[in-house]
């Protein structure tokens, strides 16, 4: 647990480069300490000798992979997983200072055993041969097929420390048949977690830091490099590595081109579409934070949207006839201003940065069915920051300042409702969202902003583009067609994105106009309509998952209030003035509030930013474990990856492949009768879900099928 | 008679991608194109011929209006430096549009009277009786580019309206009516893009109508058209059945896309009477969807491996909305409306050209092979 804990401390530390080397030996200066002093209690159990000498052996592999990667990172997991065995075993019996985990093929041939202990033996090298375990965990993927068929025994013998035979302590323990066991590699996480706190520790102080950046080449398949860089500038200086270890990038590339539309929607859900399925699988590690980088979504430019929106309210009241009353200092919009401006800067460059460095997760997040709408978001914020400009900034604004602001959103355009009308599966009966509201209402705040710098044409322009298409979604929305697999089925705030284009079009139409005329208060109230409509459902809007996105979704009120500002000037009376006051303080309450929210996340709870799942879900479903273990056993070390990923996913995704309704039963039999014989020796659920795991894979695997395996599971 | 329509030569398979379903016994449908392919010219020409005379109308009538501008304003003069168009030009394109036209309408009308089986499977096809409504929006055009000098309220045009625009009516009724009654043909089940051509049928009347100063019929009508294109805009922005039912072969229709707003956009300017900001905004919506169309030219990569007559609806799309460009610098003076108008009239026409030329080099296969639409027709009615 301590390394786990200072793994995660490491990863807490949100430096904006994820230096994969850096972290790594981060990770093994923070962990030394700590795991020497958790240990020493168990340390006694085995000898300083033997500690020695797995050392040395371990700095031997350690220099064998630096020549030679790939194999020593299977050394690593094999190692990590015998551990894993190991720890049950001390677990189970306390006071047996050694203990082997032997293979014993029953069904294969003694030259299958041969092959394997061969194997074993020229792959692990000289500690696993001390510590006398064996293929529990196969050295490499045909072994792991082997396996398949494969029985190991676990046995409670201390015999075999430094045996240099694996095949006669294989005989010996075919003799005293005390402990059978169906082996499958143990799976995943659990098992270095459990080898860590029950003190394997051997494993750990010497880990080499090569492995640990193979391993964290996962968040390198998002990397807009990912090594290729750093292996040109080697190859510049002559130094030419291996291919196997770039061989899995193309492969990874190749899985990250055109994710089609229905993968989003299988993998994920909730009405945002961030939330994994709890049968699907993730490419990156679920169990720890990611680079900070991966973790910053496009839906932050939302708070940007939110706080400028409400400088141009404050310049709207402080600047109005109607609101002359209020005395509203200018001032007020100036900080609001300035405030958005930086927030806007800082967000623009660290998504940036993302942009450079992580551009593979831009490109999910693009193709993600609602959060490309939250791409529309950066700009409208510039426009808004040219809409909320001071009076004492800046009296006018240049007329290119508008077409340069427009050219962006003019192209997203161009792709997403080219998309909704012929581009493949995006069709719109399908993508419909309320979030679509951020694609539409860019036309309108662009129309307003145009209008109000004195154009003429370009205004009517996006107001037209804007209106046809926020028909069509309208219309669409309120339709809740069946095909409509990202529409929210409860109330969310997203709902409130109804809210804005009405609004924003209503003054949009007004600057055209040059009066707030029929055209603006029809639109006016449509907007005020859904307000109310949305508002009076107010209870319902609880118990959701904060997220930035939210921020998004309060420029709708500050935009319905701004309105109703312009609507008072235009209709002067009591009504209209106490609309516009409650208008401005519930959208400034509402946004106030939200601040807050955010800083306790930030600061207090710390899940600001949490792990973006949306970005990470893998091309292919996985259907069941079987296909899971094929494609681990499977073909070539070029899977390496793709295994490690597998091998590291915590315990919550096996739980959550463990309860996909194919394997329901088999598991929980499983259980019980697990429990039953050995009530000591599963102490967690993460363990008794390694072990299902195990049996599911086995059974699923065709063990059934063999005459010679039997159901009966003794231990 | 309707048992007889499976087994009628129509229901010839050009091409295989094109079968709709793959159900459909093969034998009989090659023995039936064998039959056709000894079968006469009038049970091969279907209404969608006339999209040729259409573009042939819509660029005479393009040739009109930049007459028209020319002498109206001089910002083409400006810049070329020309008085007038080749007026001798111009009343070749008209007398051969009407011949073309004339001539269409005299085989359709033989095709109506030998082969009305025909005539009414593709009535009762879903993209087939959108084209039914080509003709009529042919003549129409082709009434308003009389080449008249004083062209306004005399008798006989107004007569020709009426004649015109009846069949429109009557089609709309029973079509719009289809769309929310009858089961079989709700619009979600039918809307494909060549739905645009039954809206535009409505908005060219109601243009030609308020041009002979008729502005009441052109309202009404327009209002007609107009409900009915939000309604088709937006079924079709949906596309709730899928854009994989509707053939590759007929992709260029997605250019009615661009046509609708543009004709709105020119029948609302001669209702109001000059080219307002509603009138603006059809005709921007019509730019955009004319630009995000030609982003995409993946879209038409399918269509442009052989010729059909479904070509031409890449041209009078075009020319509508260099029409409604040509109205709309009429009202903005500027350098940018000009140029934007010469360059939508220069593609119009030079569209219009290449496609005249590929028919042109493909008489062959235009009358003589099977068009894609035909065994669509004949396919969906063996369906049927």
């Amino acid at each position: 647990m301590a390394a786990v804990s200072g793994l995660t401390y490491c990863f807490q530390e949100r430096c904006l480069l994820d230096d994969v080397y850096k972290y790594c030996f981060h990770l093994l200066e923070y962990m030394h300490p700590r795991i020497t002093t958790l240990i020493s209690g168990f340390l006694q159990l085995v000898s300083c000798f033997e500690t020695r000498k797995l050392t040395s052996a371990r700095y031997r592999v350690q220099e064998e992979g630096s020549s030679e990667a790939l194999p020593s990172l299977i050394k690593a997991i094999t190692a990590n997983e015998v551990a894993g065995f190991d720890s049950v075993e001390e677990h189970h019996d306390l006071n047996r200072r050694f203990k082997s985990t032997l293979v014993h093929p029953l069904s294969t041939s003694i030259f299958g055993i041969e092959a394997a202990a061969m194997e074993n033996e020229n792959d692990l090298s000289k500690p696993q041969r001390t510590h006398s375990v064996s293929i529990s965990m196969p050295p490499s993927p045909v072994a792991a097929h082997l396996q398949n068929t494969n029985r190991v025994l676990f046995r409670d013998e201390e015999t075999v420390l430094g045996n240099d035979n694996p095949i006669s302590a294989a005989t010996v323990s075919l003799q005293t048949k005390q402990a059978k066991f169906y082996s499958q590699p143990m799976p995943k996480g659990c098992a270095l977690n459990e080898a860590i706190t029950s003190g394997t520790f051997p494993n750990l102080p010497v880990r080499n830091p090569r492995i640990d950046k193979l391993k964290d080449k996962r968040f390198d398949s998002f990397k807009t490099w990912s090594g290729r860089l750093e292996r040109q500038l080697s190859n510049l200086r002559g130094k030419h590595r291996e291919e196997s270890e770039q061989e899995p990038q193309p492969q990874r590339r190749a899985e990250f081109e055109n994710l089609p539309v229905d993968r989003y929607f299988d993998a994920l859900e909730g009405p945002e579409l961030d939330t994994l399925r709890a049968s699907e699988e993730i490419l990156l590690p679920e169990d720890k934070k990611w680079p900070f980088l991966l973790r910053f979504p496009i839906s932050s430019f939302g708070i940007c949207l939110g706080v400028s929106s409400q400088a141009i309210m404050w310049k709207a009241l402080a600047s109005s006839a109607s609101t002359k009353f209020l005395h509203v200092s200018p001032d007020i919009n100036l900080v609001l201003w300035l405030i958005s401006i930086a927030l806007v800067l800082i967000v623009a460059i660290i998504y940036a940065l993302k942009v450079i460095f992580y551009f593979e997760a831009v490109r999910r997040e693009y193709y993600h069915p609602i959060r490309v709408n939250f791409f529309f978001a950066p700009w409208i914020a510039l426009l808004f920051l040219a809409l909320g400009v001071p009076p004492s900034v800046s009296q006018t604004l240049h007329a290119s300042l508008w077409y340069i602001l427009m050219t962006p959103i003019f192209c997203l355009e161009l792709k997403i409702y080219g998309q909704w009308m012929s581009g493949g599966q995006r069709r719109l009966s399908k993508v419909a969202n309320p979030s679509n509201h951020l694609s539409v209402v860019g036309n309108f705040v662009g129309a307003l902003l145009g209008a109000t710098m004195g154009l003429k044409e370009g205004p009517i322009f996006f107001f037209a583009v804007g209106l046809a298409h926020y028909t069509v979604l309208f219309v669409t929305l309120y339709q809740r067609l069946p095909t409509n697999e990202t529409l929210p089925k409860e109330l969310h705030p997203v709902f409130f994105l109804f809210v804005a284009a009405p609004s924003v079009a209503s003054m949009a139409w007004a600057r055209i106009q040059g009066s707030f005329d029929y055209g603006s208060r029809i639109a006016y109230f449509i907007a005020l309509f859904l307000y109310f409509s949305l508002a009076v459902r107010v209870n319902f809007f609880r118990g959701f998952r904060f997220s930035l996105a939210w921020w998004a979704y309060t420029f709708p009120m500050t935009g319905a209030a701004i309105a109703t500002i312009r609507y008072a000037d235009v209709a002067t009376s009591t009504v209209s003035k106490t609309l516009t006051i409650v208008l401005c303080i519930v959208a400034t309450l509402i946004v106030s509030a939200l601040l807050v929210t955010t800083i306790i996340h930030a600061f207090v709870l710390g899940d600001l930013f949490p792990n973006d799942i949306a970005i990470a879900i893998s091309k292919r479903r996985p259907k069941t474990t079987r296909r899971w273990y094929n494609r681990r056993s499977g073909s070539s070390d070029t899977k390496v990856e793709e295994y490690l990923k597998y091998s590291n996913s915590d315990s919550k995704d096996i739980e959550g492949s463990t309860n996909s309704s194919d394997r329901q039963e088999m598991p929980v039999s499983l259980h019980k009768k697990v429990e039953r014989h050995h009530p000591t020796t599963f102490q967690n659920r993460e363990n008794l879900m390694c072990f299902c795991e195990v049996f599911t894979t086995r059974i699923k695997g065709g063990a059934l099928c063999s005459p010679e395996s039997s159901w009966e599971l003794d231990f | 008679m309707g048992e007889q329509v499976p087994q009628s030569p129509i229901s010839v398979v050009v091409d295989p991608p094109m079968i709709i379903t793959s159900t459909n016994p093969q034998e009989p449908v090659i023995v039936a194109a064998k039959e056709a392919a000894s079968d006469s010219i009038l049970s091969r020409l279907h209404a969608g011929y006339f999209r040729i005379c259409l573009s042939f109308g819509a660029q005479v009538l393009l040739w009109k209006t930049l007459n028209e501008h020319v002498n109206e304003t001089n910002s083409i003069h400006n810049i070329f430096h020309t008085r007038s168009f080749p007026s001798t030009a111009f009343f070749l394109l008209y007398w051969l549009s009407l011949c073309t036209l004339i001539l269409l309408s005299f085989l359709y009308i033989l095709r109506c009277i030998f082969y009305f089986r025909l005539v009414k499977a593709e009535f009762l096809h879903r993209v087939g009786v959108n084209c039914l409504f080509l003709p009529w929006i042919s003549w129409l055009l082709l009434l308003q580019a009389i080449p008249l000098r004083k062209q306004s309220k005399n008798f006989p045009c107004q007569m020709l309206w009426w004649i015109f625009v009846v069949p429109v009516v009557i089609l709309d009724i029973k079509i719009y009516g289809q769309w929310f009654t009858t089961e079989k043909r709700f619009l979600s089940m039918v809307a494909n893009p060549t739905s645009q051509l039954s809206v535009m049928g409505n908005l060219v009347g109601a243009w030609a109508a308020a041009r002979m100063g008729w502005k009441e019929s052109g309202v009404c009508i327009f209002s007609l058209g107009l409900a009915h294109y939000l309604v088709v805009f937006i079924t079709l922005y949906q596309r709730l059945s899928g854009a994989s039912r509707f053939p590759a072969a007929l992709r260029p229709a997605f250019f009615l896309f661009v046509a609708a707003p543009s004709t709105a956009s020119l029948a609302w300017s001669s209702i109001s009477g000059s080219f307002g900001v509603p009138c603006k905004m059809l005709f921007f919506l019509s730019l955009f969807l004319f630009t995000s169309l030609i982003c995409r030219p993946s879209l038409f990569k399918k269509s442009m491996k052989r010729f059909n007559t479904a070509w031409w609806t890449y041209s009078f799309p075009l020319t509508f909305l260099a029409l409604a460009s040509a109205e709309y610098s009429r009202e903005v003076t500027g350098v940018v409306a000009s140029g934007l108008m010469l360059i939508l009239s220069a593609l119009s026409v030079l569209v219009f050209l290449g496609v005249l030329i590929v028919t042109a080099a493909n008489t062959d296969t235009l009358l003589r092979e099977n068009d894609a639409c035909l065994s669509l027709a004949g396919t969906k009615t063996t369906n049927n």
